[in-house]
C-alpha cells in the first residue's frame, strides 16, 4: 500500500466542508481509489471486468429512457415497440443501443469469466468473488431472456414458453418455478408483467447489490499481484496509479464502447419482426445465441436431461474455487490440468453454440 | 503506454464516437423525409372480398396488395361492382358484380386516359372482322364450329366481342347457386387491346396495365407492346430490340426510373433511352422548361400509315364529340364546322355492325403537325438536322416501297380482278393471291417499320431485300400462271404486262447489268474470296 | 492522496504537451457525450412526433351528388361524414361528437349534423349551434381532403394508423 500525501488544494478545502456534513470516513474512499493497480492490469485483456460495468451502466440508461415508452400490456407491448423504433425521436437509436450493449455484455462478461479462470484469481482467498461474479452471470442472462420476451413478437412469445416449459423440468421444485414464472399455468398476460418486473425491478436491484459486492471485494483483497515467467519486472514499474492512469484507460474503454456501439446501431438497427400470436407457433423457435449450447443439448439430449445436466454444471461452475481446492489438495493435481479442463470446457460451450447456429 | 499518448486516443475516440453520433442524427432526420411504401389498406367494404379470396387466390390478392389502388383503399368492390340488370353482373356474397372490368369501370377515376384511349386505334383494333386476316384465320385456318385460331390466336391481342351464352328466347343462360351469367368461353378469357365490351365501351385497360399490380413500371416496359407488336407482319419489338435505342434500354435498364409515381418524364426523370411509351404516349420535356401531357391516343404522334398496301401519310379530323378518323394524304380534307357521315363499328346484340353517325367537324391536324409532336420526343436527344434527316431517310425508304413494289403490284392484283382472272370472293383461293399477300402484309410492313424505327436489318434483309425477291421470283411469275388459268390469250396478256414493266429502267438491271458493273462485281469476288 | 489533477508534473518540462492532451480529451469527452446526451434528452420528449398521414380514396366526384353524403372509416375504424357541400366543395367530418363520443349523423332537411344523445346540432359547417356542445365551443373535427378534379376523385387525408414490419 502506497503512502499519500495530503496537498492543500481548492478541491481539498471544499471537500472538509462537505465532510463535516456528513461525518463519514471519507478517508477510507480516497484510501480505496488511491490504491495503486499492479502493472499487468496495463495489459487489455484485465479491463474486461470494467467493459461489462460500463456496459451494465448503458443498459441501465438506455432500459429507463425506453420505460418511459414502453406498455406492458400484452396488447400493447408490441405496438409501443414499434412506436419507439419507428416514431419516437432517436427511438432506434436507443433500442438499437440496449440491443446491442446487451450482446456484448454478456459476450464480454464470458471473457472476463475466462480471463478469471486462465490467470486463477479465482483461487484462495478470493472464492467468494468467482461465486457473486457467477450469480451476476446468472442474472445477466435472466436479463437477456426476460428482455427479448418484452418486445412480444412471436419468437418473444414462444421463446418464453419454452423457457418457462425449461423451467418446469427441473427436478422438484422446476413446476414451481414455471408456474411462478408465467404467473400462472400458461404464457399469458401475467407472464408478461412478471417479466418486466423481474426486467426493470428484481434483477436491476438484485444486480447493483452484488455488483457492489464484487466490487468491494476487489478492494478488500486487492488486486491479484500476478507474477509472469521469465519476465522481471523493476520495483518502480510493479505498479501504475489508479488516478489519473488507469481512470483514463477506463475512460478510453468507455469511449470505443459508446463509439462502436453506435456503429452497431446505424448498421445493424434493431429490428422488428410478427407481432406474437398466442394461436400460431412458428416454424422455427430459437432462443437467443448466448442460450444456443443449451438449446443444442436439450435436442441432442432429452428435456429432463438437458435440464439436470446443466443444473449440474450450473453447481460446478458456482463452486468452483472449493471443488478445485479440494481436488488440488486431494490429487495433487498440476496447473495445467486446470488450464486444459477450462479450455475443453470453453470449446464445448463453442461447439455448441456454433452448431446450433447452423442448425434451422 | 504513456498516459498523454492515452489522453490523445481518448480525445480521438471521442471524435469519432461523434462523428458516428451526427450520423445518427442525419439517419434520423433522413428517416422522417423518406417516403416508405405504404401498407395496404382494405376497407370495411372490401373486407369480405379479401377474406376468402385470399385463401380462395393468394397471389392475387397479394398482387392486389402491392398495388397504388391498395395505398389508397380502392379495392375488389370498387373495380368490380356491377349494376343489377346488366348482362354480365350477378349476386355475389351481398354485392353486385362482374368478373369483366371494362375501360368505362376504369374511367371513374381515369376519365382522361379513358377518353383519350377510346378515340385511338388500339380501341378499334378489334374492329378487324372484316379483314384478309380475319378470312385467314377464321377461313384457312379454322373450321366451322371451331373457331380456336380467331380465339387463341388474333383476338387475344385485337380483343374479342364479349358474348354470352343464350338460350333460344335469346335470354343468358346462367349456372350455379349464384345464377352467374355464362359467359361465351371462346370470348373470355380477353384482354385484348380492342376488346368490344357489353356495355358498349371499346378496349381493356389491363391489356397493357396488367392486373391486378398495376404496376407502372410494367406498361412502360418494351416486353409489354411487344406482347402483340411483333411477328412477321410487324415486328415492331424486333425492330426495337435491334434499334440502338433498344440497346440503350437494356443497357441501362436500372437508370430508367421505370417505377416513378405520377409523370414519366424524359429529359427530367430518364434520359438514358426511350421505349414504345416514351415515343408514343409519354410525356417529355420541351424546351420552354415544361413538359407535355402523356396521351394514350398512341395514333396522336404518327404522320404515315405503314399498314395498308400503299402507305399514306395521315391527317386527323376530330369532331365534336371527340370522335377521330384519320384521313390519308390524298384524300380531301372537309372544312372546320362541316357536317360529316362518320362510319362507326359498335356492337349490337353482340354482333358487329356499322352505323353511319352524321357529326360536326371541330378540329383538324395535319401529319405535319402530328410528326412535329413526334419529333418533340426525338429532340430531347437529337438535333433538329439529325431528327429532320432521319424523317427524310425514312419518308424515302417509303416511298421506294410504294412507288416500285407496292403501286405496280397492287395495279396488276387490281387488273386481274377487272379481267375476272381473280374471283373477288375467293381471296387465297391461287398461289398469287397469298404471294401478293404477304408482299405488303408481311415483308412491306418489315421493311417499312423497319426504317420508321431504325432496325436496319429489318429495313434491308427482313424488309427491302424480301420484298424484291418475292417481287420477282415468285409474284410476276404468279400472275403469269394465274393469268393462264383464263386462257392462253390471258396468259399471253399478262406475259406481256410483265414484261413491260421489267423494260422500265428500276427493273431493266434483271436482265443485265452494265458492261462497267458488271467487271466490277467480278473484280471484287475474286479479290475477296478468290473465285 | 495524490491529486494529479490535470496532468501538472512536478517536473514541469513535458507539463504543456500533457495540458493540451488532457483539454483535447476534455473537449472530446464533453462534446460527444454532451451530443448523446442531447440525442438522449430529444428521445424523451416526445411533443414533435410526426402524425404520418395518407390518403385515402373516398370517392368519385361523379358518384357524390351535390348536397350528399357518405360515411367512410379511416384507418383506426372511425366513421368520417364526407358532403358534396357545393358543385365544386367538399367537406369531411369526424362523426364522433365533440362532447361525449356519441354518433353524429346528418339531417337533410334541417341541413345540420344532429347528435342524439344530448341533442348537440351543429350547422352545415360543423359549427356546433346548440345543446352540449355549443355550450363548451365544441365543433365537429374537420378531416383534411384532397380533390383531384383532373381525375374525378376525393381523397380524405388521415392518420396512418398501419405498421411496417422492419
Amino acid at each position: 500500500m502506497a503512502d499519500f500525501q495530503e496537498q492543500q488544494t481548492p478541491q481539498a478545502g471544499f471537500f472538509q466542508r462537505v465532510s463535516e456534513l456528513i461525518p463519514f470516513d471519507w478517508e477510507l474512499i480516497r484510501h480505496a481509489s488511491a490504491e495503486p493497480v499492479p502493472y499487468h492490469i496495463k495489459k487489455w485483456w484485465f479491463c474486461l471486468g470494467g467493459t461489462v460495468l460500463y456496459l451494465f451502466v448503458i443498459q441501465v440508461a438506455t432500459g429507463i429512457a425506453l420505460t418511459f415508452y414502453y406498455v406492458p400490456s400484452p396488447d400493447q407491448a408490441y405496438e409501443s415497440v414499434a412506436q419507439i423504433t419507428q416514431d419516437v425521436r432517436f427511438g432506434w437509436y436507443i433500442r438499437s443501443l440496449h440491443k446491442w450493449a446487451a450482446n456484448c455484455m454478456i459476450v464480454a462478461m464470458f471473457l472476463h469469466m475466462l480471463r478469471v479462470y486462465f490467470t486463477g484469481a479465482y483461487r484462495h482467498p478470493r472464492q467468494l468473488n468467482w461465486c457473486i461474479g457467477f450469480l451476476l452471470l446468472g442474472i445477466t442472462l435472466t436479463f437477456g431472456f426476460t428482455g427479448y420476451s418484452l418486445v412480444y413478437e412471436q419468437l418473444s412469445f414462444w421463446g418464453a414458453t419454452v423457457g418457462a416449459n425449461l423451467a418446469e423440468a427441473v427436478p422438484l421444485i422446476g413446476p414451481t418455478i414455471a408456474y411462478f414464472l408465467r404467473g400462472g399455468p400458461e404464457v399469458g398476460e401475467n407472464t408478461l408483467t412478471r417479466f418486466y418486473v423481474l426486467h426493470i425491478g428484481l434483477l436491476p436491484t438484485l444486480a447493483f447489490g452484488l455488483v457492489f459486492l464484487h466490487i468491494l471485494l476487489i478492494r478488500l483483497h486487492g488486486v491479484t499481484e500476478l507474477e509472469f515467467e521469465g519476465k522481471e519486472v523493476p520495483e518502480k514499474e510493479r505498479h501504475f496509479r489508479f488516478w489519473p492512469d488507469h481512470a483514463t484507460t477506463e475512460l478510453l474503454i468507455g469511449v470505443l464502447l459508446m463509439y462502436l456501439l453506435t456503429i452497431m446501431a446505424l448498421v445493424f438497427p434493431a429490428g422488428l419482426g410478427e407481432p406474437a400470436n398466442p394461436t400460431q407457433t412458428p416454424e422455427h423457435i430459437k432462443p437467443e445465441w448466448y442460450f444456443y449450447f443449451n438449446f443444442r443439448l436439450l435436442k441432442l439430449t432429452s428435456l429432463r436431461v438437458s435440464v439436470v445436466f446443466t443444473m449440474a454444471l450450473g453447481g460446478i461452475c458456482f463452486l468452483w474455487p472449493f471443488i478445485e481446492q479440494w481436488l488440488s489438495r486431494k490429487f495433487k493435481v498440476p496447473d495445467r490440468v486446470w488450464v486444459m479442463l477450462g479450455v475443453l470446457a470453453f470449446l464445448g460451450f463453442l461447439v455448441l453454440t456454433v452448431w446450433e447456429s447452423f442448425v434451422q | 503506454m504513456d498516459l498523454t499518448v492515452k489522453r490523445y486516443i481518448v480525445a480521438a475516440l471521442s471524435f469519432l464516437f461523434l462523428v458516428s453520433l451526427l450520423l445518427v442524427a442525419y439517419q434520423e432526420s433522413r428517416r422522417l423525409r423518406v417516403e416508405r411504401k405504404l401498407e395496404p389498406v382494405v376497407t370495411a367494404l372490401n373486407k369480405g372480398c379479401v377474406d376468402c379470396h385470399r385463401t380462395d387466390s393468394p397471389a392475387l390478392v397479394m398482387e392486389w396488395e402491392h398495388s397504388q389502388h391498395a395505398a389508397y383503399g380502392v379495392g375488389c368492390v370498387d373495380c368490380h361492382s356491377a349494376n343489377q340488370g346488366e348482362v354480365d353482373a350477378w349476386l355475389h356474397e351481398g354485392e353486385y358484380v362482374s368478373a369483366l372490368v371494362t375501360p368505362l369501370d376504369c374511367a371513374n377515376c381515369h376519365e382522361k386516359e379513358y377518353r383519350e384511349f377510346s378515340q385511338s386505334h388500339h380501341a378499334k383494333a378489334g374492329e378487324i372482322l372484316a379483314s384478309l386476316d380475319n378470312v385467314l384465320a377464321e377461313k384457312a385456318a379454322g373450321m366451322p364450329g371451331n373457331n380456336a385460331d380467331s380465339v387463341n390466336g388474333c383476338w387475344q391481342c385485337h380483343g374479342s366481342i364479349i358474348r354470352f351464352e343464350r338460350d333460344e328466347d335469346g335470354k343468358t343462360i346462367t349456372s350455379g347457386k349464384e345464377n352467374r351469367p355464362v359467359i361465351d368461353s371462346d370470348t373470355w378469357p380477353n384482354s385484348g387491346i380492342g376488346r368490344l365490351n357489353p356495355d358498349g365501351s371499346k378496349g381493356s385497360c389491363h391489356a397493357c396495365h396488367s392486373r391486378h399490380a398495376f404496376e407502372a413500371k410494367l406498361s412502360r416496359s418494351p416486353e409489354n407492346c411487344g406482347k402483340c407488336h411483333m411477328g412477321p407482319d410487324h415486328p415492331q419489338i424486333e425492330i426495337y430490340n435491334e434499334s440502338k435505342h433498344g440497346i440503350a434500354f437494356y443497357a441501362n435498364r436500372d437508370r430508367m426510373a421505370l417505377d416513378t409515381q405520377g409523370d414519366w418524364v424524359l429529359g427530367r426523370d430518364y434520359s438514358a433511352a426511350p421505349t414504345c411509351a416514351t415515343c408514343h404516349i409519354s410525356s417529355y420535356m420541351t424546351p420552354n422548361g415544361q413538359y407535355t401531357a402523356n396521351s394514350h391516343d398512341v395514333g396522336e404522334r404518327i404522320s404515315w400509315t405503314l399498314r395498308p398496301v400503299i402507305s399514306t401519310l395521315l391527317n386527323s379530323v376530330i369532331y365534336q364529340d371527340g370522335f377521330k378518323e384519320d384521313y390519308p394524304h390524298t384524300r380531301e380534307l372537309p372544312e372546320i364546322g362541316d357536317t360529316i357521315e362518320t362510319i362507326e363499328k359498335v356492337v349490337e346484340n353482340e354482333e358487329l355492325v356499322s352505323r353511319t353517325v352524321p357529326r360536326q367537324v371541330a378540329r383538324i391536324v395535319t401529319w405535319e403537325e402530328r410528326r412535329q409532336v413526334m419529333k418533340g420526343a426525338c429532340l430531347n436527344c437529337h438535333s433538329d438536322t439529325y431528327v429532320d434527316n432521319f424523317y427524310q431517310q425514312f419518308d424515302d425508304l417509303v416511298i421506294l416501297y410504294n412507288e416500285k413494289f407496292a403501286r405496280p403490284a397492287k395495279a396488276i392484283m387490281d387488273d386481274l380482278l377487272a379481267d375476272g382472272v381473280l374471283n373477288p370472293n375467293a381471296p387465297f383461293e391461287h398461289h398469287v393471291q397469298w404471294v401478293y399477300f404477304e408482299l405488303w402484309h408481311h415483308e412491306g410492313r418489315r421493311a417499312r417499320h423497319g426504317a420508321s424505327m431504325m432496325g436496319p436489318d429489318y429495313t434491308h434483309w427482313h424488309g427491302m431485300y424480301e420484298v424484291s425477291k418475292h417481287f420477282y421470283q415468285e409474284f410476276l411469275p404468279a400472275v403469269v400462271e394465274v393469268a393462264r388459268t383464263k386462257g392462253a390469250a390471258m396468259g399471253r396478256k399478262y406475259e406481256q404486262r410483265v414484261e413491260e414493266l421489267l423494260a422500265q429502267e428500276e427493273h431493266q438491271w434483271v436482265k443485265g447489268l452494265s458492261d462497267q458493273e458488271a467487271e466490277e462485281l467480278r473484280q471484287m469476288y475474286q479479290q475477296r474470296y478468290n473465285e | 492522496m495524490e491529486i494529479r489533477g490535470l496532468g501538472m508534473d512536478l517536473k514541469g518540462k513535458s507539463s504543456r504537451r500533457d495540458w493540451l492532451a488532457a483539454v483535447a480529451m476534455g473537449v472530446g469527452l464533453a462534446v460527444s457525450y454532451g451530443v448523446f446526451a442531447l440525442e438522449g434528452l430529444l428521445f424523451l420528449l416526445p411533443r414533435q412526433i410526426k402524425v404520418r398521414t395518407r390518403n385515402l380514396f373516398a370517392g368519385k366526384i361523379s358518384q357524390i351528388q351535390v348536397g350528399g353524403v357518405r360515411q367512410l372509416f379511416d384507418l383506426e375504424g372511425n366513421a368520417i361524414l364526407l358532403r358534396r357541400k357545393a358543385e365544386r366543395e367538399f367537406q369531411a367530418f369526424s362523426s364522433t361528437c365533440p362532447h361525449l363520443g356519441c354518433k353524429v349523423h346528418w339531417e337533410e332537411e334541417e341541413q345540420r349534423y344532429f347528435c342524439p344523445c344530448h341533442r348537440g346540432v351543429f350547422d352545415s359547417d360543423g359549427v356546433a349551434v346548440s345543446g352540449p356542445p355549443a355550450d363548451g365551443g365544441q365543433n365537429l373535427t374537420q378531416i383534411p381532403l384532397e380533390v383531384d378534379e383532373d381525375a374525378g376523385v376525393v381523397y380524405i387525408e388521415v392518420k396512418d394508423a398501419t405498421r411496417r414490419r422492419s
